[in-house]
């Protein structure tokens, strides 16, 4: 598959269900929208809903977080031909998910494990993106996650694993500015050098997010303002990739519209060196409030 | 050599299980974190994951058991019953079935466990219908629909209850701190229209109604099974069925009909 690099979309923001009510009545000027692909693959209410509308007026991204590309399970094929067609009906400027599994023997853990990253994982992946690709029928996008642990068996680096991906499979790759810094500072490691070894050439997209640091580690947890250390590799960063589309994930504890607009304005402060204001300083992984739809403010108790 | 699907394996059982044998053998230590640090976030983030959905799943019932106890059986319950499902929004599906199959009062059954299963059983319905195909942008009957044509719009759900549960779940909603209500069989239709989740209580006899038309026989068949099961006269039930601001008009009001041809 040829390696083509889609044309940047901007500034973008995820498309969250506690926004959709100022998304629909102010139409902000935001350059582009990630959307949650299992969050409206099955829809038919509401949340669909929007996302019609919001894809008719603005570029969307659609965002996976259940392919589960590197497991030992067979990939979950009715999964992602509900995803192609949304797809179709959506018509995304590109598809991601991570390099990741999320669970086997049929379970999903919802979250985002990581793989023990071994020339056994490589060829695995590969035969699975190349399967992907062909039922999507598009160049996969895979992002890099946050990790907290180290597999005893790993012998390949991430960087090295996902260009050596890249190189067989033709995908591209979402780099994820904060997930490099969760990362390489709980195993331990240089986040410089790991943006020296990755695959710049290959990202079509960067994500970056707020964590908390507890110290001894950092946990992922896209439930406040960016930090200056993450807003400096950011733009260390995208002087390599070039001009990317640049998402800011707010998952948990999520503010109004507006601040999450202006947080992710400021990447155009740091791209140019201007140091963007630090963040103020428990939090869970991979936080997931923005999967949970405010039932109960959608529904009334009618008189007898 | 260690396989991938082994390590797979071990690590999904490490999740759920919250086990950290063998980690040595699987993980090494980083220069910030042991192998079972490392391990115990992802232990913790699965949990807390799943909880904080469940709760958000199920507002009333968390507020009725307390967040603590919530979460003790949302604990045992994705232990017994693991998610599988691509989407979050699957996890709930079997939460009402797993608290009635596991009750821990069986000999002697208690009445407040009772109102946990229905309000989980109301609770969830009314999730169902949020996200469910609707009729939205779609024609709905009208006064002029014929009764052969009528038939009940697809976001809707008719519910039985040993407990006045959308009452109670309403008063969550309002904020409004409901004490335990004492046991009174309710009846309720479930209607989505606009995108709002309308919940409207039934007697006894319109539920009996509607619940024939939802098992998709038409208005007559209703107004017979009705006549017949309740005892009351048929010429009265199409009469009250008919009758200026009778069931049919408020009920076609409400959104529960399409006009359906052919």
């Amino acid at each position: 598959m040829r390696l083509t690099r889609p044309k940047p979309l901007g500034l973008g923001l995820g498309l969250r269900n506690v926004h959709f009510g100022h998304i629909l009545s102010e139409w902000p000027a935001v350059d582009w929208f990630e959307a949650i692909s299992e969050n409206f693959m099955d829809s038919g209410g509401y949340p669909r809903h929007v996302l019609n509308r919001v894809a008719e007026r603005y570029p969307i991204m659609l965002h996976g977080v259940s392919m589960s590309i590197g497991s030992t399970d067979p990939l979950n094929l009715p999964y992602l031909r509900q995803l192609k067609r949304l797809a179709d009906e959506i018509k995304p400027a590109g598809i991601s998910d991570h390099l990741c599994w999320t669970g086997v023997l049929g379970l999903n853990s919802h979250d985002l494990l990581p793989l023990p990253l071994t020339e056994e994982s490589l060829a695995h992946v590969t035969r699975r993106v190349r399967q992907v690709q062909d039922i999507l029928e598009r160049p996969l996008i895979l992002e890099n996650p946050s990790a907290y642990v180290h597999f005893a068996h790993s012998t390949i680096a991430e960087p090295d694993f996902l260009r050596r991906l890249s190189d067989e499979t033709g995908c591209l790759l979402l780099l994820d500015v904060n997930n490099v810094y969760v990362t390489c500072f709980n195993m331990g490691t240089d986040p410089l050098a790991y943006l020296d070894a990755f695959p710049c050439e290959r990202v079509v997209q960067m994500h970056i997010a707020g964590h908390q640091h507890c110290g001894t580690h950092i946990v992922d947890t896209h439930d406040r303002p960016v930090r200056a250390d993450v807003w400096e590799l950011y733009r260390i960063a995208r002087a390599r990739t070039g001009d990317v589309s640049t998402l800011l994930e707010w998952d948990g504890n999520i503010p109004p519209f507006a601040e999450c607009h202006a947080e992710v304005r400021k990447a155009n402060q740091a791209i140019v060196a201007d140091r963007p204001d630090p963040a103020p300083d428990s939090g869970v992984s991979n936080p997931v409030d923005f999967m949970v739809p405010q039932v109960m403010d959608s529904t009334v108790l009618a008189n007898a | 050599m260690t396989g991938l699907r082994d390590i797979q394996m071990w690590m999904q059982d490490a999740l759920r299980f919250l086990a950290d044998a063998e980690s040595g053998r699987f993980l090494a230590a980083t220069a910030r974190l042991s192998a079972s640090a490392g391990l115990a976030i992802y232990q913790r983030s699965y949990f807390q994951r799943i909880v904080s959905c469940m709760r958000e799943q199920f507002p009333a019932l968390c507020h009725a058991l307390g967040p603590s106890l919530f979460d003790d059986f949302v604990a045992e319950y994705i232990r017994d019953m693991p998610p599988e499902s691509h989407t979050l929004y699957d996890l709930g599906r079997r939460f009402a079935g797993y608290l009635d199959q596991t009750r821990p009062d069986k000999d002697a059954p208690e009445v407040w466990i009772d109102f946990m299963i229905d309000l989980a059983h109301y609770e969830r319905q009314l999730f169902v219908l949020f996200d469910a195909p609707g009729q939205e942008g779609q024609r709905f009957a009208t006064a002029d629909t014929p009764d052969s044509a009528l038939r009940l719009q697809a976001c809707f759900a008719l519910g039985a209850y040993r407990f006045p549960v959308a009452e109670y779940y309403h008063a969550v909603r309002a904020k409004s701190a409901p004490a335990l209500p004492p046991a009174t069989p309710s009846h309720v239709a479930m209607v989505r229209t606009a995108f709002l989740t309308h919940t409207m209580p039934l007697t006894e006899t319109h539920y009996l109604f509607l619940s024939t038309l939802r098992d998709g026989h038409d208005a007559d068949h209703a107004i017979a099974t009705v006549a017949r099961d309740v005892g009351i006269p048929p010429n009265d039930v199409r009469r009250s069925w008919h009758s200026p601001g009778g069931m049919r008009q408020r009920w076609i009001d409400a959104g529960f009909f399409i006009e359906h041809h052919g």
